[in-house]
């Protein structure tokens, strides 16, 4: 086997590994009285991928993200907040 | 019920399938250049299905990292899809076992905050929808993933574009949509701060968001 198909199943496998694991937990969690994490646990995640993805940007993509937030609260629409975003991070970059 | 679960889902993923698959598309290049045929970089989207981990691992895997370098640094990117499938879980508790795994494998970044986000508004939608934006998501990667990696070299740099920030603009309008009110503000804030300071001190993004939910969570946990 080449080490390519080696790293595709050693990845794929433990990327089951860790969504079974998610399975189990979430299961448990579901009616206990920590059931209250699942609940917040969607919104911080997402929250942090925004927080992840900014860290590293310049002012563009942080006035970016400003346009973005406008648009997704005016909006409520993902596609526009899309079209928004990157508009405003193309318009400054360039 | 279940069918108009699944169109609704499939659907609603459109534009970020879209989005995914341009993003895929230039994946796709760097794995040809890497090393890898369409055919693997096809298999690889079907069975891994976790977009960022395969750049990561194939990017590791480029610059030289090693076999074991290069699993590690997508496994830990993956950390937090126990996160993802734990709360996607509920969506699917009462389906056979196989389908639910299989609805779980199909659990990405993505499709699941846009499930999530979606269930908000309409309580109806759950696990068909997930299943269904999860599968249409992976034909748009897998194609598109492919492609790129036949096509090869002949692409200009798609993130100088704002590609790049067209998934952060996605991630925001999500964010907007799991807002349940004020009371979110501060687990909110502090996510988004600890994911931020963990990243600037160079851990990866993986760690970032990890720790940022975590720290969260604390928040969320002392003010109950």
């Amino acid at each position: 086997m080449s080490l390519e198909w080696t790293l595709i199943a050693a990845l794929a496998l433990v990327t089951a590994a860790i969504r079974v694991t998610g399975l189990i937990v979430g299961t448990r969690l579901n009616g206990s009285r920590w059931a209250w994490v699942l609940d917040d646990l969607p919104g911080l995640i997402v929250v942090g991928l925004v927080g992840a993805s900014l860290a590293d940007q310049g002012l563009a993509g942080w006035i970016a993200a400003g346009v973005a937030l406008a648009m997704a609260k005016w909006t409520g629409n993902v596609i526009a907040t899309m079209a928004a975003g990157m508009a405003a991070f193309a318009l400054i970059s360039f | 019920m279940l069918l108009s679960g699944l169109r609704h889902g499939a659907l609603a993923i459109l534009p970020l399938a879209l989005g995914a698959a341009a993003y895929g598309f230039a994946f796709g290049v760097l794995a040809g250049q890497a090393g890898f045929d369409a055919l693997q970089v096809a298999i690889m989207g079907g069975i891994v299905f976790a977009g960022s981990s395969q750049i990561v691992a194939v990017e590791q895997y480029a610059a030289g990292a090693g076999l074991l370098g290069a699993v590690l640094a997508g496994a830990a990117l993956n950390l937090r899809y126990v996160g993802i499938v734990a709360a996607s879980a509920p969506l699917v508790q009462d389906w056979p076992w196989h389908l639910r795994l299989f609805a779980l494998h199909m659990a990405t970044d993505e499709n699941f905050a846009l499930t999530l986000a979606t269930r908000r508004r309409d309580p109806a939608v759950g696990g068909a929808f997930l299943l269904g934006s999860g599968l249409m998501l992976m034909a748009a990667w897998i194609a598109a993933t492919g492609a790129g990696a036949v096509l090869g070299a002949a692409l200009p740099d798609l993130e100088r574009w704002g590609l790049g920030f067209a998934f952060t603009a996605a991630f925001i309008a999500m964010a907007v949509g799991l807002w349940r009110g004020r009371a979110d503000a501060p687990p909110w804030g502090v996510a988004f701060a600890v994911a931020i300071a963990l990243k600037l001190m160079g851990l990866a993004s993986a760690w970032a968001i990890v720790g940022g939910a975590m720290a969260g969570l604390a928040i969320s946990g002392l003010r109950r």
